[in-house]
């Protein structure tokens, strides 16, 4: 409907992140890759403090480590070291250059260099790519899938001489977007995989951060959708996206390949997922699960049970934008009032969305939210709530204050029961309180 | 921008004996770990909690890190606000001096900070914005001090920012205030920021000596009790090297004797207080300390007792920033934990010196990043425990050696005689988890032993 911004000129207590930390992410759902951020070393320090944080894994990353001659001089030089001692001494299977603000502004050209740097060293069998992602633009969101897209360029050159292609229709690709907590992206390649599908997810964070305790350290990354079966991904007959933000990959194949795609903007509440699997049902021919029949009674019945709790609430939701459209639609079916939807930038499906959308902060979460029961953000807006004395639901990214944060499922029937019963119980609690300090004594 | 002069600095971030020769170690592509300039002013400056820090430069820099250290404060928490001009395509084209003017105006207009410190970070600093005279401007215009903090992310390290921030603070706040006339002359203490409420645990200490604090530079500080600085007696560098050169210079501009010290373990804690009264040059403080010392220390080692008993001959790799190691060291003896291995990438000669004092001949020393690194030294010596900084955690936890965090986001506070008795408790809680016997033991149908009807 509208999109709204007010007027301040200062961002005061950011929700957005910067797109580079987005690109780091993608990468740690390939297996043995580096993401390499080409920029000063605080930038690639900055996200992988972050990450570690949040996920509470050791998180991959390097750096070129520019510093001021550097960037005035020759910023590919310190690139060109990087590379050589990442692939010396550990040799990935990936690498992802990414550019930063500080390449971008001083008009750094590290694609040609890459281009020449694969020539002069005759470097086959890897992926090598690289991406420009300066941060004065989008957030992680957009960071993540345009280095999704850029990985996926770079594979069909790759194969694109090795003549024509044969198609597996029994082969989807899911393209999973940023939003999703490893714990998400496993349950969709559950989902896919119980009609009969192979499920290729590029990239798979399901399988890198989702905490095994396999391997020891590595600092590649571990875990991930190994470089062979995203060559092979190529192959599948569909491509599912989930998010807005992944159709820009999806088309990508498309284009290059001929693959079909579908979608999904959102994966949560009951409506997307019902969506979700009877498309899967259409297109397999085969019947839906009877343990997702069974987990959409369960799904209805909790809603139903917590339905009291909701009644009368309002909510603010402070987001990136896919994640936004996708949690509004989940808190439209539990019938709450959604007082303000705050996004961390402007795209077509925030623009699109049927409710009003203001793109800022979590300072603007505070002003517009006042007096909401619940609040809904990452962990940067805990304080915000504490102070408009709403109850508060860590979502997205960064979660700090919640131990399996980054397992909590929130697609499908059992995410949306997961997540109803939380807001549910966090609402229970915070009435609770209430009543007690109100608790008359005579 | 001025030229970062970046000889000079470099050698004092490292400490200022540190022959000019050496320099910092120019950070390794594809090697380098640890943060930029931007964060080591950060680290410096904002515990000072009720002013308002402006992130001056695109969203990242403010974005990734805001709210990520463990440094708290007793009341304002301005300083834990995110405010960044988050500069986009137009104004890094045509420049962000008229929304960073908007900005310090809009802080100022809503918050009424009584300062407002103004980072500067690469971008800014690349296209030549003119952040002092903004500052200047906004400054003189709105009446309160608008600080430029020149320390952009690509001058060098996290060491050569904190040196950065304080020289921000010597040529714009201190000296710029008198204080209230009641308080009695006490002692700044220099680089100690209040993580996990160490802060506090000293004060507490110093406040039982009748020591008093003048300034806190700046765990849990008022900008305004900053200004008042030059009015201490006394300086006291907690084990940080970056702001030594503070400290030197307050001694040459106002005559306050300064000494370097610490508060961890049982000992450095003893000597600092100790330290402090001498300098005050005050007898009865003198006394009051020593009965101090004497009470708390007989005290702890009732109350260690039984920690030691388990800790004793434990073995430890520690990697922290290689000016706290020494002092950390010295608290870890005092458990009876021995430190096998130790990260020297960012200590001095001078750091070196006092590591080598504490630490036995089959120490290791790790010179540089890398996870790799530390943990095959926690392997070759056969290491009990790793302590290390947050970045660490997981690689520690991955492997499944116990780790105890010593950095920035930790939430334990480990300074002054209670300090040591928390960490003491726990190294034991952490090495007498049970989670270690189960994650090392295999599922029953991973040990093919043949099922007994
Ligand atoms: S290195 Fe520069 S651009 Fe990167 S976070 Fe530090 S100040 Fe910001």
């Amino acid at each position: 409907m509208t999109v709204n911004r007010r007027n301040k000129p200062a961002s005061v207590n950011p929700i957005k992140i910067g797109q580079s930390l987005g690109a780091v992410l993608a990468l740690q759902g390939c297996y043995r890759a580096m993401p390499l951020i080409h920029g000063s070393q605080g930038c690639s320090a900055f996200p992988k403090a972050l990450l570690t944080r949040h996920f509470r894994e050791p998180i991959a990353v390097q750096t070129s480590a520019l510093q001021e001659m550097d960037v005035i001089f020759d910023a590919n030089r310190n690139l060109e070291e990087a590379l050589n001692i990442v692939l010396s001494k550990h040799r990935p299977d990936i690498i992802g250059i990414i550019g930063t603000e500080l390449t971008d502004v001083a008009g750094v050209d590290y694609a040609t260099m890459l281009k020449s740097y694969k020539r002069e060293r005759n470097m086959r069998g890897g992926l090598a790519f690289s991406v420009v992602l300066p941060d004065f633009r989008g957030s992680i969101e957009s960071g993540f899938s345009a280095t999704v897209e850029a990985m996926i360029d770079e594979m069909i050159q790759q194969v694109g001489h090795r003549g024509s292609r044969t198609v597996n229709t029994r082969q989807i690709t899911l393209l999973p977007g940023s939003f999703l907590t490893p714990a998400d992206v496993m349950e969709l390649k559950e989902m896919i995989s119980a009609f009969g599908f192979e499920v290729i997810a590029v990239p798979d964070i399901s399988t890198s951060l989702s905490g095994h305790l396999l391997t020891g350290f590595s600092p590649l990354t571990r875990g991930g959708v190994p470089l062979d079966s995203m060559l092979q991904s190529l192959q599948s007959g569909l491509t599912i996206a989930v998010g807005a933000s992944m159709e820009r990959p999806a088309r990508r194949l498309h284009n290059a390949l001929g693959t079909p795609y579908k979608v999904f903007n959102g994966a949560m509440g009951l409506k997307a997922t019902d969506e979700m699997l009877h498309f899967l049902h259409q297109i397999s021919g085969e019947p839906v699960p009877l343990r997702y029949c069974w987990q959409r009674e369960n799904l209805l019945d909790s809603m139903l049970d917590a339905h009291f709790q909701f009644a009368g609430m309002s909510v603010v939701s402070a987001l990136e934008p896919d994640h936004l459209y996708s949690i509004s639609a989940w808190l439209e079916e539990l019938g709450v009032e959604q007082k303000a939807l705050i996004a961390s930038y402007e795209t077509p499906v925030v623009a699109g969305m049927e409710r009003e959308v203001w793109i800022g902060d979590m300072d603007d979460a505070e002003v517009l939210g006042g007096g909401a029961d619940l609040w809904i953000s990452n962990s940067h807006g805990i304080a915000g709530a504490q102070r408009i004395g709403a109850a508060f639901m860590p979502a997205g990214f960064p979660v700090w204050n919640e131990l399996g944060a980054y397992m909590s499922v929130s697609v499908g029937y059992r995410g949306a029961m997961e997540w109803s019963n939380k807001a549910g119980n966090l609402l229970m609690q915070r009435e609770a309180k209430h009543r007690e300090s109100s608790v008359r004594h005579r | 921008m001025d030229p970062i002069r970046k000889d000079e600095f470099d050698s004092e971030a490292c400490g200022s004996k540190a022959p000019k020769s050496k320099p910092c170690p120019r950070p390794k592509p594809g090697e380098a770990a640890g943060g930029c300039s931007f964060d080591g002013a950060q680290i410096t400056l904002l515990p000072i909690m009720d002013a308002a820090h402006l992130v001056h430069g695109p969203i990242a820099c403010a974005g990734n890190s805001w709210e990520s250290r463990g440094t708290l404060s007793s009341g304002p928490s301005l300083s834990q606000y995110g405010f960044a001009t988050d500069l986009n395509d137009s104004d890094i084209i045509f420049g962000g001096e008229k929304k960073l003017k908007e900005s310090i105006d809009y802080i100022a207009g809503r918050f009424a900070p009584p300062a407002i410190f103004v980072y500067s970070t690469c971008v800014t600093a690349l296209i030549g914005e003119d952040m002092d005279a903004v500052c200047k401007e906004a400054g003189d215009r709105l009446g309160i001090p608008v600080i430029p903090v020149n320390s952009p992310g690509f001058v060098g390290s996290k060491n050569l920012g904190n040196r950065l921030a304080g020289d921000a603070l010597l040529q714009y706040v201190i000296g710029t205030g008198e204080p209230e006339p009641e308080l009695p002359p006490g002692v700044n203490l220099i680089g100690e920021y209040n993580i996990a409420g160490e802060m506090w645990d000293i004060e507490k200490l110093m406040n039982s000596a009748g020591i008093a604090v003048t300034s806190r530079i700046t765990g849990d500080a008022r900008y305004k009790e900053i200004t008042w600085a030059h009015r201490a007696k006394v300086n006291m560098v907690v084990c940080s090297r970056a702001l030594l050169g503070l400290a030197k210079e307050m001694e040459s501009r106002y005559g306050i004797p300064y000494f370097e010290g610490s508060f961890y373990g049982a000992k450095e804690t003893t000597y600092s207080l100790r330290q402090m009264a001498y300098l005050m040059n005050d007898r009865d403080m003198e006394r009051r300390v020593d009965r101090l010392t004497e009470r708390e220390e007989s005290r702890l080692t009732q109350d260690l007792r039984p920690y030691r008993k388990i800790l004793k001959g434990k073995r430890a790799v520690l990697y922290t920033g290689g000016v706290k190691s020494w002092s950390v060291i010295s608290a870890l003896k005092e458990l009876g934990v021995q430190v096998v291995g130790v990260g020297t990438n960012k200590s001095t000669e001078d750091d070196v010196r006092r590591i080598a004092d504490r630490v036995g001949d089959d120490t290791e020393y790790i010179p540089e990043g890398g996870a790799t690194r530390i943990l095959k030294t926690v392997r070759e010596r056969k290491a009990d425990i790793m302590i290390a900084g947050g970045r660490n955690m997981y690689v520690a936890m991955k492997e499944q050696i116990p780790f105890i965090d010593i950095n920035q986001e930790r939430h334990k506070a480990y300074a002054g005689y209670e300090g040591l008795l928390r960490l003491a408790k726990e190294l034991t809680y952490s090495l007498a988890n049970p989670i270690w016997k189960l994650a090392s033991s295999p599922a029953p149908w991973d040990k093919e032993v043949p099922y007994d009807r």
